[in-house]
């Protein structure tokens, strides 16, 4: 792989690569340049996962028309294509190098950080919501209950922003999160649970499910599986799975007829009915 | 166009969390955590999200400022250094030594924190030492 990269940096194919360097004993994010080749053999796909396509696009929005190769695993690729269809990379700027990712009996060899089972507090354990568990597992009917255990959770929040700001698909200049006529500042926790709610809202129809902010939150919130949930009933309702394809997102047409969504079934879908 | 990921401490408060700046073009743009860091294993708080912000901020303190008819004046070290002198000396013979508090923090280092207790207690002539987090 990497007398391939070394190859395509030369021939121009891509003006620069993203991948990971050892540096001072860490598994860091770096741009391999052709001025620089030989730093191609320190390139190692590593489990740490940092959201390489935001880099990206941060550095397509500062230099247009610069043409960027990448080491993608599953989840980097899905997020560029939500990148692509909310026009913030134009489609073609970034061209991806496999890694392997999600362990599978085809594959030899995985690496992801999610893999490795986070390490989780002790209270959390014994009352707290399990950050791996489904959407399902919150089917019952007490409401009441259900409520409390996630305000539990919520109430934990420090407002770090870190969901967001290490978010690949999180792009807004102007956030809601910070505005101060819907999110009252000088609060912690900030007003729960609407935060959480109004981030979940805008995960919806955008979220890829790559979990970075999940191992973002210093709190241990379940976030991942906040949003996987609103993206389940996205799926459900308008037949569309974020990141899959280049397909636009329903939300995203505008004065147009939207699609028309079909109704909720009553059971399965946990909202009322 | 320039763009270097360079590892570094964060250096807003006595935990030190690992970050990584995104530099382009020898400016600091962009701050994420070390996912790999001992400290924070990829997490941190508001102010560590946003040294960016700070690094680069017109409100630094570039030197030493002396405030003249209410407006704060640029001086030169020794000028600073005087000034201050002359105004511990009078307010010690006017009001005590203990008229004078030291306040330390965590964003000094161990040394620094030293010198300035130090300064206080054998200089000075105090024993009002404390830290931002006590406060």
């Amino acid at each position: 792989m990497k007398a391939e990269v070394k190859t395509w940096l030369q021939e121009g194919r891509f003006d620069i690569f993203l991948g990971y360097r050892m540096m001072a004993g860490h598994a860091l994010p770096h741009v391999f340049v052709k001025d620089r080749l030989q730093e191609v053999d320190e390139l190692i796909s590593a489990d740490a996962r940092y959201p390489l396509e935001k880099f990206a696009a941060r550095i397509a929005a500062a230099q247009p028309g610069i043409k960027i190769g990448m080491l993608a695993r599953d989840c980097n690729k899905r997020a560029l294509n939500v990148l692509s269809i909310w026009n913030q990379l134009e489609p073609g700027t970034v061209e991806t190098v496999d890694v392997n990712c999600c362990p599978s009996n085809l594959k030899d060899g995985a690496e992801c950080s999610y893999l490795k089972a986070p390490k989780t507090g002790f209270h959390k354990k014994q009352v707290g919501i399990d950050n791996q568990s489904d959407p399902e597992d919150f089917e019952s009917n007490d409401q009441q209950g259900r409520f409390t255990r996630w305000m539990n959770e919520f109430q934990r929040c420090i407002k770090c922003y870190g969901c967001r700001n290490i978010c690949p698909v999180c792009f807004c200049q102007e956030c809601s999160l910070e505005h101060p006529e819907l999110i009252k500042t000088g609060d912690l926790p900030p007003e729960v649970p609407i935060f959480h709610l109004v981030r979940a809202v805008h995960m919806a129809g955008r979220c890829i499910d790559c979990g970075l902010c999940e191992e973002a939150c210093p709190a241990d919130i379940p976030l991942r599986l906040l949003y996987r949930k609103v993206n389940q009933i996205v799926c459900d309702i308008f037949d569309y799975r974020p990141g899959s394809s280049l397909e636009q997102s329903p939300f995203s047409i505008l004065g147009e007829t939207p699609p028309e969504p079909e109704p909720l079934k009553a059971a399965g879908s946990g909202g009322r009915e | 166009m320039e763009v270097k990921y360079v590892p570094s401490v964060c250096s807003y408060c006595g935990t030190g969390c690992g970050v990584l700046f995104e530099v382009i073009d020898g400016k600091i743009t962009g701050t994420l955590p070390l996912k790999t860091h001992p400290v924070n294993e990829g997490r941190l708080c508001i102010k560590g999200w946003n040294l960016h912000e700070y690094v680069n901020s017109f409100m630094r303190l570039k030197g030493p400022l002396i405030k003249t008819g209410g407006r704060l004046r640029r001086v030169s070290w020794d000028q600073a250094i005087q000034v201050t002198a002359e105004r511990f000396s009078e307010t010690i013979a006017r009001c005590g030594p203990d008229s004078i508090g030291v306040l330390v923090s965590a964003k000094m280092t161990n040394e620094e924190n030293y010198i300035a207790q130090k300064f206080a207690r054998a200089v000075i002539g105090t024993n009002n030492v404390d830290h931002c987090a006590r406060l």
